[in-house]
């Protein structure tokens, strides 16, 4: 609403036509903002936009213009300190800290700007009282403004707090992101003993192309197709296996519905980084499933069929990447299955009753009524779920970095030159990128293609599914 | 709306992590001390003098500090550096500590003896619990914020002097830190000829132990008889290969060279000629599977239930190592191995654990004192009776209770062959991949192409 009204042109227009039309109190509230107000006898609207610009003032002066100074390189003194063995104390210079720099002026950015927005709002409201006054209509009191925020502008009092909250929380972390992208933020220059600086769109040229030292562009390439592959295969593995599970539990014919469902929602109530870390170990080349494996001659057995390689004591169930992939898929189905069964039951719970009885009437076997009314039912109620799904597997942190962490050694060395696995997805490759190696400037650029790739894949999906009133065409 | 949230919150969990380094702002840390440091300028040019000197008269700076104190309060002017500190430090001093889990008992009754040693000072300090061979994460991800003093081990010391999370050992008071210790650990607390952190103990590196049932003293001075009698018995025997901790042992034992330049990139040989025969023999040794690549804790089930008679690790497993074979549990330095027909010593890092002081500290002068009380010769006689650490200190570790202990003889044997690690961060990555293709024999035959690619990963240079 306010970015149309933005860029419509009538948002300034009306702005020029205030300063243009508007009498001296219009045009003092341009150096004085409160000055508009008091001239209509609103004192305390008035004080309120003095303060406001006292402050906005103040921050200028000792928090944005400092910072913002600093914002084209992002500091230039190192940090120093000189020891002095006498008095055992040492001596520290005036450094800069490139990370709080960047920081610093993208909210000292953010606050001029919605300063702007408040400004050019405060001379239309003042010009817009002058209008009132000339027409000698009523002009509220400060105690019939808070009123009004209460009654016919409500919405504006419940969404202050959130849209704080997420511009605290997310946009202003969001644009961090972005920024360190740019910079050379790495372990060689990690304040606050060290500085780092912009670098353009170097990191991004380094995550796409390859060179026979940095093979980031060919980590890239491999990790991206197993995200997808990952992300689609969790997604359409869970989401089959919780509806059928539902509806096996649901039939009429299974005895003690509930104590099965209990039973799976055990798997639900055991925190899942426990589960995981332990069915780590089960898997392990040494691992108790392996012990079983080897004792029962199915070791033997896959190494004669050549799934196993013949060196090998042990099924690598964790550490060879095909297999390693292929159960990391299966056990996602354990711990994922029982979340999809819930959503499933609450959805088959509610299909309309008549449509399966009539279905029944007809002729319709179990297998049709499922594949025609059940089926359909649930994925146009799951839809949207099952695209956060999606976008939710693209980022499974859990279940991959736990699995392999510590255990998955690569073995292609390409990989292993930027620090990369098979069975990384983007984010856990991200992660590492960050939590041990310290490039923070590949990580971002990696932070951001993922971003773009979820938001872009949820915005199409979004609106392709949810495109006028299904749910008609649906009954 | 739930779009923008979600593809918000993906972006936000990756930048939570880098938000971190935002805590308190160092300028605390300097305020402080550039306050009543006016003289500084002129004082430090003698550095190492200072350190002399001390180190003179270093039990006369202990045993007088404390009792002088109360006499000449005032009187700043003093030679003796830490009587002048006693003088100057009016307010409660604020220390934070990190000590690894198992060390937290022994660290709080260190820390009341520290208190004990300095009466007329009022200290406020907290003991957290980091592990040695997780420090560097911790610090790394936000220098400021971390503990005033901690331990660490010295594999970290590289990327720790790089962030610039260590304060140097510019002078000493109460313990001479490059006499007391033992060579090696000085030099493993040395990057680039300047001392950066205070040896704890000397027993962090790798070395062999055995099952003297199994193998003779004999059998253990080459791997490959090792492999013969261990098949014969029906044994394994286990060494971490896709670790690059590990596999250093085989290239550098062969001659085959990996050293750190200064901007933390690195120097490699060992895809020169001839490091295939030692490709090959690494290949070979692990093609028996007698001899099996096994991580640290998947060693300790092996060992425990017995399939395993021999392994390459450290102390830590020490116990492991003697609970499951009681009486005839033995250590050695670690064995030769065969490249193309010559008998090369297999070579290792040598490990020490050490305590460093944060530079950021509001209290440099008494987290220095710290450190040095932490890692003076009593506490680590305490270390090694409370928790069996070697010493790194050259008089506790003389002691005949710490000569007689297996895994510390065997670490003194090794220590001819060992080096300290000097080593960039781009190693680990590669070296670990080239062990895992080489134990498992998915490397292939064209071993050169595989060396290559791991030494290119290796020396990746770094901007």
């Amino acid at each position: 609403m306010k970015n149309k009204k933005i860029f419509s042109g009538n948002y300034f227009k009306e702005f020029g036509t205030a300063v243009a039309k508007g009498d001296i109190w219009v045009k003092l509230s341009m150096l004085i903002m409160g000055a508009g107000y008091i001239a209509r006898k609103q004192i305390i609207n008035g004080l309120i936009m003095i303060a406001l610009e006292a402050v906005f003032i103040i921050t200028y002066v000792f928090y944005a213009a400092p910072n913002l100074a600093k914002f084209g390189t992002l500091g230039t003194v190192q940090f120093e300190q000189v020891f002095d063995p006498l008095t055992l104390t040492s001596k520290v210079n005036d450094y800069d800290n490139s990370f709080l720099i960047l920081l610093n002026s993208i909210i000292a950015l953010f606050i001029i700007v919605s300063f702007i927005f408040v400004y050019i709002g405060n001379i239309k409201a003042v010009y817009r009282l002058q209008k009132q006054k000339e027409a000698g209509k009523h002009i509220n009191s400060f105690r019939e403004d808070i009123k009004a925020l209460f009654n016919e502008k409500f919405h504006i009092t419940l969404l202050t707090l959130p849209a704080l909250g997420i511009i605290l929380m997310n946009i202003i972390p969001i644009l961090v992101l972005i920024a360190i992208a740019f910079t050379n933020y790495d372990q060689q220059h990690m304040p606050p003993s060290a500085l780092f600086t912009w670098v353009g769109w170097k990191n991004f040229k380094q995550l796409f192309t390859n060179s026979t030292t940095l093979t980031f562009g060919y980590s890239f390439g491999k990790i991206l197709i197993w995200t997808l592959e990952w992300a689609v295969l969790s997604t359409l593995t869970t989401f089959i296996g919780g509806i059928l599970m539902a509806q096996f539990i649901n039939s009429k014919k299974t005895k003690l519905p509930k104590l099965w469902r209990t039973l799976f929602m055990v798997a639900i109530a055991v925190p899942q980084f426990v589960t995981l870390l332990l069915v780590r170990n089960f898997f392990a080349d040494s691992g108790i499933v392996n012990t079983i494996c080897s004792n029962i001659g199915l070791t033997d057995f896959l190494k004669s069929v050549g799934l196993v390689n013949a060196n090998l004591t042990y099924i690598p169930f964790l550490t060879n990447p095909t297999w390693a992939k292929v159960m990391i898929v299966l056990i996602n189905i354990w711990v994922g299955v029982p979340y999809q069964m819930l959503i499933a039951t609450g959805v088959l719970m509610n299909i309309p009753v008549d449509q399966l009885e009539s279905a029944r009437i007809d002729g319709a076997n179990s297998f049709q009524i499922f594949w025609k009314i059940t089926m359909p039912y649930v994925l146009f109620i799951t839809g949207p779920s099952l695209i956060t799904d999606f976008v939710r597997n693209i980022n499974n942190f859990n279940v991959i970095y736990l699995l392999t962490q510590d255990v998955y050694v690569t073995s292609d060395q390409l990989l292993a030159n930027s620090n990369a696995k098979e069975v990384d997805l983007l984010v856990t490759w991200l992660f590492r990128l960050t939590n041990e190696y310290y490039n923070y400037k590949i990580a971002s650029v990696i932070g951001i293609i993922v971003f773009i790739i979820c938001a872009g894949f949820t915005l199409i999906t979004f609106t392709q599914t949810i495109k006028g009133s299904r749910e008609e065409d649906f009954r | 709306m739930k779009k923008k949230v979600l593809a918000a919150l993906l972006a936000t969990s990756m930048v939570a992590a880098s938000l971190v380094g935002c805590g308190n702002s160092g300028n605390e840390a300097g305020g402080a001390s550039s306050a009543d440091n006016s003289t500084a300028a002129d004082t430090t040019t003698d550095n190492t003098a200072a350190a002399d000197n001390t180190a003179a008269d270093n039990s006369a700076a202990t045993d007088t500090a404390a009792a002088d104190t109360s006499a000449d309060n005032s009187a700043a002017s003093s030679d003796d550096p830490v009587a002048n500190l006693i003088a100057a430090t009016t307010d409660t001093v604020k220390l934070t500590v990190w000590a690894s889990e198992e060390d937290q008992a022994l660290t709080t009754q260190l820390l009341e003896d520290f208190k004990a040693a300095y009466p007329d000072v009022t200290f406020d300090i907290t003991l957290g619990s980091e592990s040695e061979s997780t420090a560097k994460d911790t610090i790394l991800a936000d220098v400021e914020a971390a503990a005033d003093v901690f331990s660490f081990a010295d594999d970290q010391i590289n990327e720790l002097v790089q962030a610039g999370a260590l304060q140097p050992v510019a002078a000493t008071y109460t313990l001479d830190v490059a006499n007391e210790n033992v060579a090696g650990s000085v030099e493993a607390a040395t990057v680039n000829g300047t001392l950066y952190a205070y040896p704890m103990t000397a027993d962090n590196g790798y070395f062999m132990f055995y099952d003297a049932s199994v193998f003779s003293d004999e059998d253990v001075k080459s791997l490959d008889k090792m492999v013969e009698v261990a098949e014969a018995a029906g044994k394994k025997i286990a060494m971490d290969v896709s670790n690059g901790w590990y596999i250093y042992a085989f290239f550098q034992g062969a001659g085959y060279e990996l050293t750190m330049n200064e901007d933390g990139s690195n120097n490699c040989t060992w895809n020169a000629a001839g490091a295939t025969d030692v490709a090959q023999a690494i290949m070979d040794l692990y093609g028996t599977n007698v001899l099996v690549d096994m991580s640290d804790e998947e060693m300790a089930t092996a060992i425990a239930e017995g399939t395993i008679a021999a392994a390459v690790n450290g102390t830590w497993r020490a116990e492991t190592a003697s609970d499951a074979w009681g009486e005839n549990y033995s250590a050695t330095k670690l064995p030769t191995f065969n490249v193309a027909g010559k008998d090369c010593q297999m070579s290792s890092y040598s490990g020490y654990k050490l305590v460093g002081v944060n530079p950021y500290s509001a209290n440099i002068g008494w987290s220095m004192l710290l450190a040095e009380f932490l890692t003076g010769e009593t506490a680590q006689t305490a270390r090694f009776e409370a928790r069996g650490l070697g010493p790194s200190n050259v008089a506790a570790a003389s002691s005949d209770a710490v000569q007689a202990d297996p895994a510390i003889a065997a670490l003194a044997a090794q220590a001819a062959y060992a080096t300290p690690q000097r080593v960039g961060g781009n190693f680990w990555a590669p070296a670990e991949t080239l062990g895992q293709i080489l134990a498992d024999g998915s490397a292939g035959s064209d071993l050169q192409s595989v060396l290559d690619t791991a030494v290119e990963g290796i020396m990746a240079p770094i901007e």
